[in-house]
């Protein structure tokens, strides 16, 4: 019989997703689900999975080099058939780590999971997210999953069983911890965006954007120069091919040009607006409906608009 | 100082086309230097400068690959090391990293390995963290500032809301990220001097070892992607585009 298949995220947000990709996978393998948690049992975590709950003499979530080594320490003592990770820079590194000391291959960050002749199956976004790369991998792997590729369920998760670990210090260590820029919390499953671009000016303009968000009652991401560059939002709040895959109901972007970096990431969404002075801008060839003309007159009188009902 | 800077080169994407069938039209697609390495060769070159040494640009790839490594040799590389692989023996991520490990144990005394947040092909982000597994050396991801002092490199990362201040002993592998730096544009001077340096080609089966990881993966398929949008503009002033954009949203109930 297959090992289990292990589903693992640091993030609350995410847990309980990649608990219900791990089911999937699971059932198409006739194996065992497992939910591994670190540390303690994250209150996102809702599945009918087994939790395995693995503590080290240190927090081993503090650093992706300890989270790697809890989870190497378990699958070694147990072995697995998959391990599935949710998609965050932190859970990217480790997922990389786990892989390289196991010698097993690493399907990347992609959707769709599925089991062909014996080999775990997953589709990701290549060159920018224009095209779809197929890639395969024999059993044992590693797979990254992406945020809204699954539904968390709705169960409440049986008692943990917890297993010790002992896993050494880190090579790396953290000599200061200082708060940064907040990104959005859970902007990955939220249901309504409404995302800023270098269209706005100036970081005090985002007002603009937080008044239309709270009027929807949206979630406020950005496109990557808002973050990275010009440091206005924080970094989990950047949408796209190396930010956040979102998928709501719901995604206005403004004064973003629609770059194949920053459409990677919102072509789940149901309906996409854009509001943008450029005609031309390749956003308004991916949006649902579109307004052409200055975000500062266009926003502040959609917010009225919809605030009239 | 010894910095090995890992470039990958990466097809430019906003160029490709797609065959009648929606497969990518790879042979002659124009490549360069995948978008982040940039970033990576400048923060190599910036800490040279600072600490003296060599940069040494690490590349696996096809004969293709040698404009992106003259690319990197331009912003201010020392030597390069080509490991040749043509497409059809191109590995997996975990085969790539083994094999920059094993030519950078070649290079002999790296005190530094730097490479990015991903290439802008694939953008997974596993190489640098693989490659520090298999040399077994600490490594430091997303950083957004740098700096060693010969002993020990001290970098700013980014993460989960917080900003820390990570510290690993030499040698020590990073991953930089695009706000660490503003990649230099070279000369046309340093373009040509860059184009007559030496580049050492390795063909990548002197690399592999009886250890090699054969992990079976392979990409089974590459196609377009289509979307369809309804793509409706609305005009008018301000206020009437903003009433008819407000009324269609109710109308398809996501508000
Ligand atoms: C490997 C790689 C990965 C990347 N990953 C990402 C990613 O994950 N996410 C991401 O977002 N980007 C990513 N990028 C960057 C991406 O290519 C674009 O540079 C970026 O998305 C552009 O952001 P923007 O649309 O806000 O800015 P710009 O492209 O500068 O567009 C600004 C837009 O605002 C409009 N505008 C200006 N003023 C006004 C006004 N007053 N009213 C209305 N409209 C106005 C302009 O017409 C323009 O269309 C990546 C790049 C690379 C190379």
């Amino acid at each position: 019989m297959t090992g289990a298949v292990l589903s693992y995220s640091e993030s609350p947000d995410l847990a309980g997703e990649v608990a219900a990709a791990g089911q999937e996978v699971a059932k198409m393998l006739g194996a065992e689900a497992v939910s591994l948690e670190l540390d303690e049992v994250s209150p996102g975590l809702l599945t009918a999975n087994k939790v395995v709950l693995v503590k080290g003499e240190l927090p081993l979530e503090a650093i992706a080099d300890s989270a790697a080594a809890g989870i190497l320490e378990l699958v070694k003592a147990r072995g697995f058939g998959a391990l599935l990770i949710a998609e965050t820079r932190f859970g990217t590194i480790v997922a990389a780590k786990v892989a390289a000391r196991l010698r097993v291959g690493s399907l990347g960050k992609g959707k769709k999971l599925r089991v062909d002749e014996g080999r775990l199956v997953i589709e990701r976004d290549v060159y920018g997210g224009r095209f779809t790369a197929t890639v395969a991998s024999r059993l044992p792997c590693v797979a990254v999953v992406q945020a809204g590729a699954y539904e968390a369920a709705d169960a409440s998760p049986g008692p943990a069983e917890s297993v010790a670990v002992t896993v050494g210090e880190p090579k790396v260590a953290i000599t200061q911890t200082k708060q940064g820029q907040q990104g959005e919390a859970g902007i990955k499953s939220a249901l309504k965006i409404v995302s800023a671009g270098r269209g706005f000016a100036r970081k005090e303009d985002l007002v603009i954007a937080q008044d239309l968000a709270s009027a929807l009652g949206a979630s406020l991401g950005c496109s990557r120069p808002l973050s990275s560059d010009l440091g206005w939002m924080g970094e989990e709040a950047h949408i796209g091919l190396t930010g956040a895959y979102v998928h709501p109901q719901l995604y206005v972007a403004i004064g973003i040009s629609g770059q194949l970096q920053h459409v990677a990431g919102i072509k789940d969404s149901k309906v996409i607006v854009a509001i943008n002075k450029d005609a031309h801008a390749p956003i308004f060839q991916v949006a649902d409906y579109g307004i052409v003309g200055d975000l500062y007159e266009v926003v502040p009188a959609l917010t009225k608009a919809l605030k009239q009902g | 100082m010894n910095i090995v800077v890992l470039v990958k080169s990466a097809v430019d994407e906003a160029e490709l086309k797609a065959d009648q069938s929606g497969h990518p039209v790879l042979k002659g697609a124009a490549t360069k230097m995948s978008a982040f390495d940039m970033n990576g060769v400048e923060e190599a070159v910036k800490l040279k400068e600072k600490n003296g040494g060599t940069v040494i640009v690490l590349t696996l790839g096809g004969p293709e690959a040698k404009k992106a490594i003259k690319e990197a040799m331009a912003m201010g590389g020392t030597k390069a090391v080509h490991v040749l692989a043509e497409a059809a023996d191109a590995p997996d991520s975990l085969g790539t990293a083994y094999c920059l490990a094993q030519a950078i144990k070649r290079i002999g005394a790296v005190d530094l390995v730097v490479s990015s947040e991903g290439a802008s092909d694939t953008y997974q982000g596993e190489v640098g963290a693989m490659v520090a597994e298999f040399l077994d050396l600490p490594f430091i991801a997303y950083a957004k500032k740098v700096e060693t002092d010969g002993v020990k490199v001290r970098c700013e990362q980014g993460l989960r809301g917080t900003v820390r201040v990570l510290e690993a002993r030499l040698p020590a592998v990073v991953s930089v990220v695009s706000e660490a730096n503003v990649p230099r544009y070279p000369t046309l001077l340093q373009v040509m001097v860059a184009g007559k340096k030496a580049i050492e080609d390795v063909p990548i089966a002197s690399l592999k070892g009886p250890d090699y990881p054969d992990t079976g993966t392979v990409v089974v398929d590459v196609s377009v992607q289509s979307a369809s949008r309804k793509r409706v503009i609305f005009d008018g002033t301000p206020e009437e585009a903003a009433r008819k954009l407000a009324g269609a949203l109710k109308q398809e109930g996501v508000l």
